[in-house]
């Protein structure tokens, strides 16, 4: 297998994207086919990426060290190789679920292309290169979340690009401040201590990556596009595609280019945002009314045990975090698939209408039931070996608090599934939807795929622990050490994993109260945390959007227009249109007649600004 | 041929009145486009000669008898005449369509071709006064081109051009002068060398004021910008296009920086004052644009804002500044002109250029649409069409030399320039269409073709960044350090 | 010195009462008198083609062509000119004078400059041989105005037809 094999995952996607987006509309399972068949194509190259290991490209492309650069190696393959997975899924799932989109043809279009910008920014080894596919990625997500039809999916879309736009400036500007301090371009050459200059790139580049993946502050168009896209998308990009770029970076960040001690000021700061996101993000959560808004805010609120467990800087913390990554992509894509399950059978998310579906919809119910109790960290699902281990790393740290943030976390975060299962499959079946049946198997497939995808990373828990996780951290920690992650695994007996059943039970009870309180109606089941004295303005406030600093900035910057054209623009045009033309009548009526009122106003700027220009240079001359 | 860039037009020029008595639209569509293209090719055709040899000096001989016409072409020279034959081949391609309803193509070309004339010889001529005349060609044509509708608003806006216009002209002739009386000589080698002998700090300090005043109004950097809004938006779509994409760069940018790098050399001081007002520029237009009702008065002012990118490019002094302020300014005549070319086509399809009667046109106008969202892309700089690769160079430019503000300036007023293309976008071509425009027609032919050629090469030069990159930008930007090399640090 | 001073100073004048005048026909004879002065400033100024040129074609040739037309188009009736001109203008033309005085003193004895070479030739020679690029630019300015005037003053009732 030669270098140029590496072209393949951007070339083709990239090919199909433009072949997907030229067939008419008119014609209906041939595209699905091929849509499918592609991403069939694309996890056979991910599986043959990842048998190489490690694979080089480099050909010059605009000079000054900025090369056409990529490289494969032991972490890219992996996220290669999920990537394309997911692909395959989200091809398969869409099949039937966006068949009758009006805009299909665009859908894949931008699916697949979206897929090819994605793998190259996995294997992407000059930044510029990454910070090409990383911005173009901005642009299929705009694309995707306008393709909810809504009304307001435009506004969302444009948010979602802002949003990114501000996080990959930022990234941009860390990456040339790296430049400066280290004179080179390619990424496997940058490991430097993070001090001064170095310290404000690694925060730039931070959050560029942590904005992709959708960590607070930066998560609020996650929610809005929860309504606004098309649940596949979700499933897509915010569940899956965008958390194992971003975290991926992250991890490269962290561990590559910049050498991040334990306990470090930047690694707390790390830790800081990984643990408000958890909390934060889990508290809006659980109050939701609809699922797919419930599900966008867990997507929100596990990316914080991810960044966490990367910003302890211990390796099991580490492992934890990327292991995590893979769970959450896995389960998140899973549960988000079934809230579309649902949605695809019954047309509505809303928790109110939706109960005890689980007669009707067995199979999405199981996947679902699976999903949830693995995104709560339950023995012996794959969720539950990642947050142990993210437990550990966080204790290790020697701040307890952080620890128990996350567990605060896990408390609510099983909370508020309980109370999304409750209400959606199992209690009293509602009568507010029509009855129904199940979905179409290539609906239910997936779900059930992923499902059992994470039964097995939890039971089997060595074989991705050993396979894609400990050849990452291999020679990072300290050179030759051999790495085993696995003795905590699925061990009961010992305290931390004690605590976290503790939490689970905890939840269930919080569960219990609320469902009783409430008159045994599951979805108002978070009521009495929601109705909390002071949590319950808070909550008033954020539903407002009033943490949004996004909306916050927009105000801002509404405000500065309007504020400049009040009060410097109009003053101004006030001065030159009436103070100077009434200066200009009492004394020099002469000018005024032979100039009119807004042709003096222009050449008093010109002249002024001649004088000012040769004031200055005269200035600087001296 | 070099000087067949001036005497081409201005030859076609002179027969069009004529010719367009006797046929009113034919023969002149043909033979205006026939003559740009045929500058294009042209152009083309320079392209190898000067890769190899780097210069190419040409004499013209007058019946065997020696006369001074001496056209020296070096890689910046031919990067604007080539920049001026592409876009103005395409205004005048969408003119066929455009200006039938407003008659007397024959003149409009005419006078289109002489301006397209004062161009090119002000971007060939070694001489200061040749400079200043030719900037005068142009200038004049330019004041008939935007009265050309000939309605209350025409004629006012043009006429408010002429005396801000002259006011520059005045002072550019000054500092001409001024530089001619100290050293007796008015080519640029010879005065170079004078100014070198003199040593007059002061003086050539206020000079290069008179240089930045005049030919700053020109270029409309902000605080001598203020005609541009009116003068633009009044003139037909095809000549707004003109102005905006070409006019202000040649007689502007070209001009100030030409005479700057050749004769005054580009010391720190003037670096400074040109930056700042460049970042000036850059973000009170900006947000002036983000206010405005108007498709074509947004423009205008999203013109002002992207020439302070290009000033700011050029301004820094180093080649990489040089080369991204140059290909910004390639990158911004391309896709300004589309985009003016799509208010035309805007107007012509519904007779209005208020964002806030329009809406929904997406649908029925898919090419208009289509193009104009490129052209929006291109210019706000979002990958990989051609805006973003010249503004990302820009940027790493001013991060490598350290001017860590600048850099977060220019990034900060590219994303409000991302804002407000994306509301013309939203607002005109968008949402929900309204009763009115339920039975609009898509533009004429050699409209859409006009569109459709300059989004394909905002897209095609940002796909093939690389190869463009090395043909055409690097060849002007080392034309252009090598006199920084030459002129060296003396004076100011 | 204060010859020139004097011409420089008519010159101003006459050039501002041109635009100030209301009646059209002081206004055009104003301008031909401001003509007159930067034709004298030429020959002192060792320019004699350029005086000569000044003379009879601005302030000869023009101000006959204008004076006709305006003979031609004139309606009955004095034009009320501006009193508030009247005072202003001299005020503001003295300020000037002052202060450019003040600002121009200082800067002219900064300005250092070469040796003047020894003259080319004559006018004829100089502008065939030195200057031809500025001929074709000339007759590029020249082709401009004609074809303004012929764009801008073309007939209305044209348009309808096409």
């Amino acid at each position: 297998m030669t270098a140029t094999t590496l072209l393949w995952p951007i070339v083709f996607p990239a090919a199909a994207a433009i072949i997907l987006f030229l067939i008419p509309s008119r014609i209906k399972v041939v595209r699905e086919v091929l849509a499918v068949l592609s991403s069939l194509v694309v996890l056979y190259l991910g599986f043959s990426l990842f048998s190489q290991k490690n694979l080089s490209l480099v050909t010059d492309w605009l000079g000054m060290g900025i090369n056409f650069d990529l490289r494969l190696y032991h972490f890219s393959s992996f996220i290669l190789l999920a990537l394309s997975g997911f692909l395959f899924l989200i091809c398969l799932y869409s099949a039937v679920k966006m068949k009758d989109h009006p805009r299909v043809r665009e859908y894949y279009g931008y699916v697949f292309l979206a897929a090819a910008f994605s793998n190259g920014a996995v294997l992407a080894n000059n930044f510029i290169l990454l910070v090409f596919f990383w911005e173009a990625l901005l642009i299929t997500t705009y694309a995707l979340i306008t393709l909810g039809l809504k009304p307001t999916s435009h506004r969302t879309a444009v948010k979602s690009l802002i949003i990114g736009g501000f996080c990959d400036f930022s990234m941009i500007l860390g990456i040339g401040l790296l430049w400066a301090s280290t004179g080179t371009l390619t990424m496997d050459k940058i490991h430097v201590e993070p001090h001064g200059l170095a310290a404000a790139a690694f925060i730039l580049m931070m959050i560029g990556a942590i904005g992709k993946a959708g960590a607070m502050p930066f998560h609020t168009w996650i929610p809005d596009a929860a309504l606004d896209a098309p649940v596949s998308f979700m499933a897509f990009m915010p569940a899956s595609f965008e958390k194992l770029l971003g975290i991926y970076l992250l991890a490269r960040i962290t561990l590559d280019f910049f050498e991040l001690k334990v306990g470090s000021t930047l690694a707390i700061i790390l830790m800081i945002i990984g643990a408000a996101t958890i909390v934060l993000a889990v508290f809006m959560a659980l109050i939701q009314k609809d699922f797919k808004k419930l599900l966008s805010f867990h997507a929100v609120s596990q990316v914080g045990y991810m960044i966490l467990g990367i910003g302890t800087a211990i390796p099991i913390g580490i492992a934890g975090g990327i292991f995590h990554m893979i769970n959450h992509a896995m389960y998140k894509c899973g549960l988000f698939l079934s809230a579309g399950s649902v949605e695809h059978r019954t047309g509505t998310t809303e928790l109110k209408k939706l109960g005890g579906l689980s007669r009707e919809m067995p199979w999405t119910a199981l996947g679902f039931t699976v999903c949830a109790l693995a995104i709560s960290g339950v023995w012996p699902l794959n969720g539950f070996v990642s947050k142990e281990m993210v437990f550990h790393g966080a204790l290790e740290t020697g701040y307890p608090i952080f620890a128990i943030a996350a567990w605060v976390g896990a408390i609510f975060t099983f909370a508020s599934f309980l109370k999304a299962g409750h209400s959606v499959f199992f209690g009293a079946r509602s009568t507010d939807v029509p009855k129904t049946k199940e979905s179409e198997a290539p609906i239910v497939l997936p779900i059930l795929i992923l499902a059992a995808l994470c039964i097995t990373f939890g039971v089997y828990n060595k074989l991705p622990l050993q396979t894609f996780i400990q050849p990452i951290l291999e020679g990072h920690v300290e050179a030759g050490e051999h790495l085993d992650f696995t003795a905590h695994a699925l061990s009961l007996f010992n305290p931390v994993a004690a605590v976290s059943i503790l939490c689970l039970i905890i939840a269930l009870g919080i569960h219990l109260y609320g469902w009783n309180r409430s008159g045994k109606k599951a979805y108002l089941a978070s009521e009495p945390i929601h109705q909390l004295p002071g949590l319950r303005k808070l909550y008033d406030l954020s539903e407002a959007r009033f943490f949004d600093l996004y909306e916050q900035g927009v105000k801002l910057l509404q405000w500065l227009s309007k504020v400049l054209f009040r009060f410097i623009d109009r003053p101004i045009d006030y001065l030159y249109e009436k103070v100077v033309t009434a200066v200009g009548r009492t004394f020099t009526g002469i000018l005024q007649k032979a100039h009119n009122g807004q042709y003096a106003n222009y050449l008093a700027w010109t002249i002024g600004g001649l004088v000012v220009v040769i004031w200055i240079i005269l200035q600087l001359l001296k | 041929m070099v000087f067949s860039f001036i005497v081409i037009p201005l030859l076609v020029a002179a027969f069009l009145p004529i010719i367009g008595k006797f046929s009113k639209k034919l023969v002149p569509d043909v033979l205006t486009n026939a003559a740009l293209a045929f500058l294009l090719f042209n152009s083309i055709l320079l392209v190898k000669p000067i890769f190899n040899q780097g210069t190419i000096v040409q004499n013209v001989n007058w019946f065997g008898e020696k006369v001074n016409l001496q056209v020296a072409l070096d890689g910046f020279n031919l990067f604007m005449l080539f920049t001026i034959s592409l876009v103005s081949l395409c205004i005048s391609l969408f003119s066929i369509d455009y200006l039938e309803h407003y008659g007397h193509k024959a003149n409009f070309y005419a006078l289109l071709l002489v301006m397209i004339a004062g161009m090119n010889g002000l971007v060939l001529v070694p001489d200061l006064f040749s400079i200043y005349l030719f900037l005068e060609v142009a200038a004049v044509a330019s004041y008939a081109l935007v009265a050309f509708g000939l309605g209350y608003d025409e004629l006012e806006a043009s006429f408010k051009y002429l005396m801000l216009s002259v006011v520059a002209s005045a002072f550019a002739l000054l500092g001409i002068t001024i530089l001619f009386g100290m050293t007796g000589s008015l080519s640029f080698q010879a005065v170079a060398q004078g100014l070198q002998d003199l040593n007059a700090r002061y003086v050539v300090g206020v000079c290069v004021a008179f240089f930045i005043m005049g030919f700053g109004l020109k270029a409309a950097l902000v605080p001598f910008h203020a005609w541009l809004p009116d003068a633009h938006p009044s003139a037909p779509a095809p000549i707004s296009a003109m102005l905006s994409g070409l006019l202000i760069k040649v007689s502007g940018v070209y001009a100030l920086f030409r005479i700057i790098y050749s004769v005054i050399g580009m010391t720190p001081v003037l670096s400074q004052v040109l930056m700042a007002l460049g970042t000036i520029s850059m973000v009170v237009a900006a947000l002036l644009a983000l206010g405005q009702k108007d498709v074509k008065r947004m423009l205008a002012y999203s013109s002002i804002s992207q020439v302070g990118y290009i000033v700011l490019g050029l301004a820094l002094g180093t080649p990489l500044g040089i080369a991204g302020g140059l290909f910004h300014l390639f990158n911004h005549a391309v896709a300004k002109g589309l985009l003016f070319l799509n208010s035309g086509s805007i107007q012509h399809i519904t007779g209005t250029r208020n964002l806030d009667e329009l809406g929904g046109l997406g649908k029925r106008v898919p090419i208009t649409a289509g193009t104009n969202l490129v052209g929006a892309l291109s210019i706000a700089g979002v990958p990989p069409l051609a805006g973003f690769w010249s503004k990302l160079i820009i940027v790493i430019a001013l991060i490598q030399a350290k001017q860590f503000g600048y850099a977060l300036v220019a990034i900060l007023a590219s994303i409000l320039t991302l804002w407000y293309y994306l509301l013309i976008q939203r607002k005109a071509f968008f949402g929900k269409i309204s009763e009115k425009w339920l039975h609009i027609k898509e533009a004429p032919f050699w409209m859409s073709a006009a569109n459709v050629i300059l989004a394909l090469i905002c897209i095609f030069v940002g796909i093939f960044f690389t190869p463009v990159f090395k043909t055409w930008i690097s060849p002007a930007a080392e034309a252009l350090a090598k006199g920084i090399q030459q002129v060296l640090m003396w004076g100011i | 010195m204060v010859i020139q001073i004097l011409l420089l100073c008519g010159l101003i004048i006459f050039s501002g009462l041109a635009i100030l005048f209301k009646d059209l026909l002081k206004a055009a004879l104003s301008l031909a008198v401001a003509s007159l002065f930067l034709g004298i400033i030429f020959f002192r100024l060792n320019a004699p083609y350029a005086g000569v040129f000044e003379i009879s074609v601005v302030a000869g040739l023009i101000t006959v062509l204008f004076i006709l037309t305006i003979a031609l188009t004139k309606k009955e009736g004095e034009v009320e000119e501006a009193k508030l001109a009247k005072v202003v203008f001299p005020l503001f033309f003295i300020l000037f004078l002052i202060i450019d005085g003040l600002v121009m003193k200082s800067l002219l004895q900064k300005v250092p400059s070469l040796p003047s070479g020894p003259e080319a030739g004559t006018f004829g020679e100089v502008l065939w041989k030195q200057r031809t690029f500025d001929l074709v630019a000339q007759i590029g300015v020249i082709f401009a105005g004609v074809l303004a005037v012929l764009a801008l003053f073309r007939k209305k009732e044209d348009d309808k037809d096409e």
